[in-house]
């Protein structure tokens, strides 16, 4: 079959600037394929997919080589009108393109547009509705939805167009990872029962691996990778030159073969190929020996290739009170007066040194925790006590010289014109003499490799992050509360941003991290809180928690793919599996039993 | 998060009639409105809208937006009273006259500002785009911009919103009880808000055009907006009640 998009040689050049944002790109979509782009942020995701969607260069200013050609038509030759007919696409700002205050209205708009005849706008409109699983949400005002309906109906109101293809940017960017599956369920189900073709932009590489059958990887404006997933995550080395992160069950297989544990085969990229991997291997080694079922004991610590250290042996320990809690909550409960998630009992401490995260569904109530403890609400029972004071007697003004908060969206955090001037506004603003705040600023600055004369305004979204990360680490708070930290964010940023945070735990800052990227929180977090239904339903050590299935259906977590991996293994190879949480446990937890036996 | 003139969905008369006669309706109000000078008349229609209001269910909202409005029609009575000076002295700089022109202008102040807002409240802003298209013919241009504009309220208010709390739990001291201070702070905030005000329009404007916006004409709305007898009646209320204001 002919190709429905193809990319001939393209490079593209946003109005003023010097680089291209796509390098001789040269790129064929065949009908029916599910293409997964991933890539750093900066290498050229947005443009690839505006290409595609015909917004360049009908929208963007700049230059554009090369052709691209949708159904056969050169797009400079055609308008965006024509090439929407084709091609659907949904943004990363699902707010800014909604035009309606109601679901059914939202729909309807392309399908007047396009003149769709009367008589089918109804059957279009169910049949959409239907596919992404909303039909109930069909009279409903879209200012009431969550972030997962209001992004399924995003994707219905595209596919009662019936475009075929559907072009997504990021769409789970600002969705909880349940709801995430949730909208790529109805992806690939639009894709297999619909035929549609569907290319979308996601950081998220457990997704990518498990429902594209195509991953393309960018780097820098070119295409550095392009394949089958399995083809795609072998490359392990490559992508970590890039900057993308592996699957870590793929990682598992990709550590085996490495020592020469495995042999070079298939990568897995799920939990069940992994277990049978395992098992094989296991059992071949250990073929003359019976496995004699060993006590489980510690994993062995070493760091692993990606730098992660193993978590600290049980923090929890701490609770006979050698440090003094830096953060007590004590049966605090919120409300919202118009309603909204209110929280109820909450009971939490935090140490000095000490990651704390806070996981749970959307709507769980983890930002009223965040927003009780910096004392922007204030709680209606119980009591939030930030390094001694009172939450509820102490000003915001005044929390905030102990407690500093890392927002998910940068950007409103940031007001000044240099980098500088932005982190030295922190400190200025807690009674640091303005030369000393710009002389800690500059420092600040260099630590994260920041240019301290640069308009904050004008970097890019993971270096904005930075910023606003530098001027917490500047202040060298009693208390770091982190909201989504690294949303929004590539692997490389990911981690700079997540070590520079350890960093402060070990220099004895507390730390509050709420965060939806299981796979961050159980490399990082000391002991986890799991939230649900404005309750703390549970709390633990992160192995703890993650490794207690009830626990983790009753928050409706999928725990991170290690956890799963080595609850499986535990289960069917050797308890010795059962505490483990990175990686490089797995397969040296594998070398012990295959050769030590 | 509840908008003032959010949707409030409803099947009451005043929801089911055309938006247009409900247009027409609330212009009938203000127009009487500045045309009335007695008193007994300002107040009078003051009262119908709270009346309507009362009918659609929506008493409370407009309640609210009385509350946000009552210190600007204080200020407008005071300042009014001071700049119109006639008639008998009463006290201080206040003179009869004064004080009743002082009067009129806070309530027409309030008279002019609900009946709009009464109107949307019972509209959905699409209907009401459509329907000023099909029904008068307003270019679709216009009333997309106009939808857009309701839309993005909200939206930006809540983004203000969110800038503030950030820049509160900073160190920003917002809670300051001085509200000259407190502008001062507020005004570098201004730029975070244009430079994602700016990026949403143009990330609209381009869904909008992906979705055939440029297609559009007068007849492409799937519901369709008839003027019935009721919509009629409606129209000859709004020309009745500016006969009477004007008369009274």
């Amino acid at each position: 079959m002919d190709p429905i998009i193809t990319l001939d040689h393209v490079s593209f050049f946003y109005q003023h600037a010097k680089e291209p944002a796509l390098r001789d790109v040269t790129l064929a979509i065949e009908p029916g394929a599910f293409v997964g782009v991933i890539g750093p942020s900066g290498a050229g995701k947005s443009t690839l997919a505006a290409a595609l969607s015909g917004a360049i260069p009908h929208h963007h200013r700049g230059a554009l080589y090369g052709a691209v050609h949708v159904a056969g038509h050169d797009t400079c030759e055609i308008t965006l009108t024509d090439i929407a007919r084709t091609v659907g696409s949904v943004g990363q700002d699902i707010d800014a393109q909604m035009v309606a205050s109601v679901v059914e209205d939202e729909l309807l708009f392309g399908l007047e547009n396009f003149g769709v005849s009367r008589e089918q706008i109804e059957a279009r409109v169910d049949e959409a509705l239907a596919t992404t699983g909303i039909r109930e949400l069909r009279a409903r005002q879209i200012a009431t939805l969550s972030g997962g309906q209001k992004q399924k109906v995003a994707i219905a109101a595209i596919l009662a167009l019936r475009p075929r293809v559907l072009v997504l940017d990021e769409p789970t960017s600002a969705l909880d990872p349940g709801s995430a599956r949730l909208v790529f369920d109805t992806l690939r189900a639009i894709n297999r029962d619909h035929g549609v073709t569907i290319v979308v932009v996601e950081q998220m590489v457990a997704l990518l691996s498990e429902y594209c059958s195509r991953v393309v990887v960018m780097d820098d404006g070119s295409i550095a990778l392009d394949g089958a997933p399995r083809e795609v995550f072998a490359h392990a080395r490559a992508l970590r030159r890039i900057g993308v992160d592996c699957p870590r069950v793929t990682r598992v297989y990709n550590s085996l073969v490495e020592r020469g544990l495995a042999r070079e085969s298939r990568p897995c990229l799920n939990v069940d190929e992994a277990v049978r991997l395992v098992e094989s291997i296991v059992s071949a080694g250990s073929e003359q020996r019976a496995v004699p079922v060993a006590a489980p004991h510690g994993p062995a610590c070493k760091p692993m290739a990606g730098g992660t250290a193993c978590s600290r042996p049980d923090p929890a320990g701490a609770a006979g009170g050698s440090a003094p809690a830096t953060l007590r909550i004590e049966g605090a409960s919120f409300a919202y007066p118009q309603g909204g998630s209110s929280v109820r009992d909450l009971d939490l401490e935090v140490r000095a040194g000490e990651i704390v995260g806070v996981v749970g569904q959307n709507g769980a109530g983890k930002t009223t925790l965040t927003k009780l403890v910096n004392g922007l609400l204030k709680p209606n029972g119980g009591r939030v006590l930030v390094a001694g004071l009172d939450t509820r007697s102490t000003p915001v003004s005044h929390i905030a010289r102990h407690a500093a908060t890392l927002f998910q969206n940068p950007d409103r955090q940031i007001c000044q014109e240099t980098v500088r001037d932005e982190i030295a506004f922190g400190l200025e603003l807690h009674g640091t003499p303005a030369e000393q705040a710009r002389v800690r600023a500059e420092e600040a600055a260099r630590r994260f490799g920041l240019d301290p004369d640069r308009a904050p305004f004008a970097l890019s979204r993971g270096q904005r992050q930075l910023v606003a990360l530098a001027s917490v680490v500047a202040l060298d708070p009693k208390l770091v509360i982190l909201d989504e930290p690294t949303s929004g964010l590539d692997y490389r940023e990911c981690m700079t941003v997540m070590r520079a945070v350890r960093e402060m735990a070990r220099r004895g800052s507390a730390v509050l991290m709420v965060c939806h990227d299981m796979e961050v929180v159980s490399d990082f977090a000391d002991r986890l809180v799991v939230m649900a239904g404005g309750r703390i339903i549970g709390a633990g050590t992160t192995r703890e928690v993650f490794s207690n299935a009830p626990l983790m259906d009753a928050a409706s977590i999928a725990p991170p793919q290690v956890c799963a991996l080595a609850g499986e293994l535990a289960a069917r190879v050797s308890p010795r599996f059962a505490p483990i949480t990175e990686v490089s446990d797995i397969v040296a937890t594998c070398k012990e039993l295959i050769h030590h036996d | 998060m509840i908008n003032v003139i959010d949707y409030v969905d409803g099947a009451t008369f005043l929801h089911r009639l055309n938006p247009v006669s409900k247009l027409a309706l609330a212009t009938g109000i203000i127009v009487a409105t500045f045309l009335a000078q007695s008193f007994p008349a300002l107040i009078g229609l003051l009262a119908l809208t709270l009346a309507l209001g009362a009918y659609a269910g929506v008493l409370g909202r407009l309640a609210s937006l009385l509350r946000v409005l009552a210190p600007l029609a204080l200020l407008m009575l005071v300042l009014q009273s001071v700049f119109v000076q006639g008639g008998a002295p009463l006290f201080a700089f206040f003179t009869t006259e004064g004080v009743a022109s002082g009067a009129r202008a806070s309530l027409r102040l309030l008279g002019v500002a609900l009946p709009l807002v009464l109107a949307l409240m019972v509209t959905r802003p699409n209907d009401l785009a459509n329907a000023c298209v099909e029904v008068l013919h307003v270019p679709y241009h216009y009333a997309f911009a106009f939808t857009t504009v309701l839309r993005f309220v909200p939206v930006f208010s809540q983004e203000m919103d969110a800038i503030m709390e950030a820049q509160t739990a900073r160190g920003v001291a917002f809670d300051t009880k001085n509200p000259l201070k407190k502008m001062r702070l507020m005004l570098p905030l201004c730029i975070p808000l244009l430079l994602s005000s700016v990026a949403k329009t143009d990330a609209s404007a381009l869904a909008a055009e992906q979705r055939g916006f440029y297609l559009r004409g007068r007849d492409s709305a799937y519901k369709r907006y008839p003027m019935r007898g009721a919509d009629m009646a409606a129209c000859v209320a709004a020309a009745a009640l500016v006969c009477a204001g004007a008369l009274l």
